[in-house]
């Protein structure tokens, strides 16, 4: 019942406010209409014109930095790529030589005969994006249809990343293992919205163990 | 407890209590979707919907708790998670799972 009463409560105060705005409204017009001077013009399109001035800046900023970020991904974005895979290849092998092997497996735990002591979730996500000028590859190349490189490396790269730091959640809380591990893709933006920002978000989770 | 498989190992499952969810929409504010919008033109990871979707992951798993201890549950078993995009920045993330008493 206590939703219910908030709703009136919101209502009586929105329908207050609303009497107060147009009360306020006519007084003003029964007051100022005669002489219709220019600051009153202004408190009206005031806020309205410095919206507009606020996206006139920011269109202009956009078209000035977009070719500069445009060029910076040209030029940068494969060498990053390949800069955070051979960092991850050495982040995978320093924490499968903290576990005795590589932590994460889709088992459900029957097959551990020592017993568990404890046990708890895991999660880590990240969320990743290709850079415009990779998804300007992936256009011509679906032109012609095959394989997309480009954006299969950047999606293996995010996925990879989220693994890796799973085994190093894991390793922060203690866990010897990860049971039951799952691996979930969703997309940023709604499909409804092409203009958006294109990123994937990969989510891995899994049930830490300790063994008894 | 929560955990994501079936069983709670060296416990009993004594009660089943039903099925359990908590789910939130949160958003980063204008400045940061300004940045990730940027940030997607050079690609990478974006951070703050990285931190974006952590913060509404543990929110969403301590409603879907206190939903359990409500029940008078001690354990959410076979927990899950979706993710949908609602509108761009916003995202709405539900976890549910089956709340139980272990012994």
């Amino acid at each position: 019942m206590r939703s219910i009463d908030a709703r009136v409560g919101t209502l009586t105060t929105s329908v207050l406010m609303l009497v107060l705005l147009f009360s306020g409204v006519a007084m003003a017009q029964a007051d100022e209409a005669p002489k219709e001077d220019l600051s009153f013009i202004l408190l009206c399109v005031g806020p309205f014109l410095l919206i507009a001035l606020g996206f006139a800046v920011f269109g202009i900023l956009w078209a000035i930095f977009y070719p500069i970020l445009f060029l910076y991904g040209v030029i940068f974005s494969e060498r990053n790529l390949n800069k955070r895979m051979s960092g991850l290849v050495l982040r995978e092998s320093a924490s499968i030589e903290h576990f005795g092997k590589d932590p994460l497996s889709t088992l459900k735990g029957s097959h551990i005969v020592g017993g568990i002591k404890e046990t708890g979730l895991v999660y880590a996500s990240i969320v990743f994006s290709p850079s415009h000028w990779q998804l300007m590859i992936a256009w011509i190349n679906q032109i012609f249809g095959g394989r997309i490189d480009v954006l299969h490396r950047v999606i293996s790269v995010g996925r990879a990343e989220a693994k890796q730091r799973l085994r190093e959640q894991a390793q922060a809380a203690g866990w010897d293992d990860v049971l039951n591990v799952r691996i979930d893709t969703a997309e940023m933006t709604p499909a409804s919205k092409p203009k958006g920002t294109r990123a994937v978000e990969v989510f891995a989770y899994g049930t830490g163990v300790k063994f008894g | 407890m929560v955990v994501n498989t079936e069983t709670i190992a060296g416990k009993v499952i004594t009660q089943n209590l039903g099925v359990v969810g908590g789910s939130t929409v949160r958003a980063k504010h204008i400045g940061k979707d300004i940045f990730a919008g940027l940030k997607n033109v050079v690609g990478g990871e974006l951070t703050a919907y990285t931190e974006l979707l952590e913060e509404s992951r543990t929110e969403a798993i301590a409603r879907m708790v206190a939903d359990a201890a409500a029940r008078g549950a001690n354990a959410v078993v076979n927990v899950r998670f979706a993710t949908s995009a609602v509108t761009g920045g916003a995202s709405e993330l539900f976890a549910y799972g089956t709340a139980v008493t272990v012994e």
